[in-house]
């Protein structure tokens, strides 16, 4: 099984999470450089990488994700889900795509159908 | 009487030759239309019986992967072959930065998070860790050491 095999999913999770990434590799290790939407995201493409290589004791992968929230130095706005609402009226707020709402969401929401009174959701600036 | 059941015939057979499915050009022609419409690009399509053959080289697994879940996905395809769809061979990584330099800035990071235990050993771009840590901390390590543009980590890491 190839390197890039064997971390696919984490590849998936980075072209779906809005992650853009290069690959090399070298000396049987895959490196990954690439730059994610936010800590949200780099959190996961690490869990993922974690539940890949539970102990990272494969030193198989360099895995060097930088956030552009954190090159930007932008806060996160935060906006907090009414009885009634859903991603396609919350981002007609913000003038932007629910898409993106789920997209920087995605570590506490499962479907984009299900969100809940109370939920504190990330607003992409 | 007769007319009728020349018309039965007519339509009978005529729903036969949409039930008997699209040629293999038609397919192939689908199939690339999946392709244009999900942007993917650098795969070469051959149908042949209802079985799609991809092949071409792309940029990674994941353009393959969706390649063939977008093949699949055409109606009419029976099954696909990405055996001969290859992923492009990948540059070698950049040298990494001299071993002290990797050490140094390993070793500042995790002091900038208050991680204590670990010791950091760098030898020709490969960094080794050893220590014993908090098992909730061994990921923030590995992201401290991996960010630091080594070689390959070799985790020693005890919780």
């Amino acid at each position: 099984m190839s390197l890039q095999e064997k971390y696919q999913t984490l590849l998936e999770l980075a072209n779906s999470n809005g992650t853009t990434y290069e690959l090399s590799e070298g000396d049987g290790v895959l490196h990954i450089t690439g730059s994610a939407p936010d800590e949200a995201a780099k959190a996961a493409l690490w869990a993922e990488y974690e539940r890949i290589d539970p102990d990272f004791r494969s030193s198989d992968l360099i895995l060097n994700i930088t956030t552009a929230a954190a090159a930007a130095g932008g806060d996160v706005h935060t906006y907090t889900v009414v009885s009634g609402d859903n991603l396609t009226k919350i981002g007609n707020k913000y003038g932007i795509p629910w898409k993106s709402i789920w997209d920087h969401n995605r570590d506490i929401l499962n479907h984009p159908d299900k969100i809940y009174p109370g939920q504190e959701l990330k607003i992409p600036q | 009487m007769r007319v009728k059941l020349l018309t039965f015939l007519t339509l009978a057979a005529a729903l036969f030759m949409i039930g008997c499915g699209k040629s293999d050009a038609d397919l192939t022609k689908a199939v690339n239309d999946k392709f244009a419409a999900e942007k993917i690009t650098g795969v070469t399509v051959a149908v042949k019986d209802g079985v799609a053959t991809l092949t071409g080289e792309v940029t990674d697994i994941t353009v393959k992967n969706k390649a063939e879940a977008a093949a699949k996905s055409v109606e009419g395809i029976k099954s696909v072959d990405g055996a001969g769809l290859k992923t492009k061979p990948l540059p070698t990584p950049e040298h990494p930065s001299p071993d002290k330099m990797l050490e140094g800035t390993i070793n500042e990071n995790l002091k900038k998070k208050n991680i204590t235990g670990v010791t950091v050993a760098v030898k020709d771009g490969e960094v080794t860790l050893t220590g014993t840590v908090d098992k909730a901390k061994v990921a923030e390590i590995m992201m401290v050491a991996n960010e630091a543009k080594p070689k390959k980590v070799i985790n020693n890491l005890n919780k």
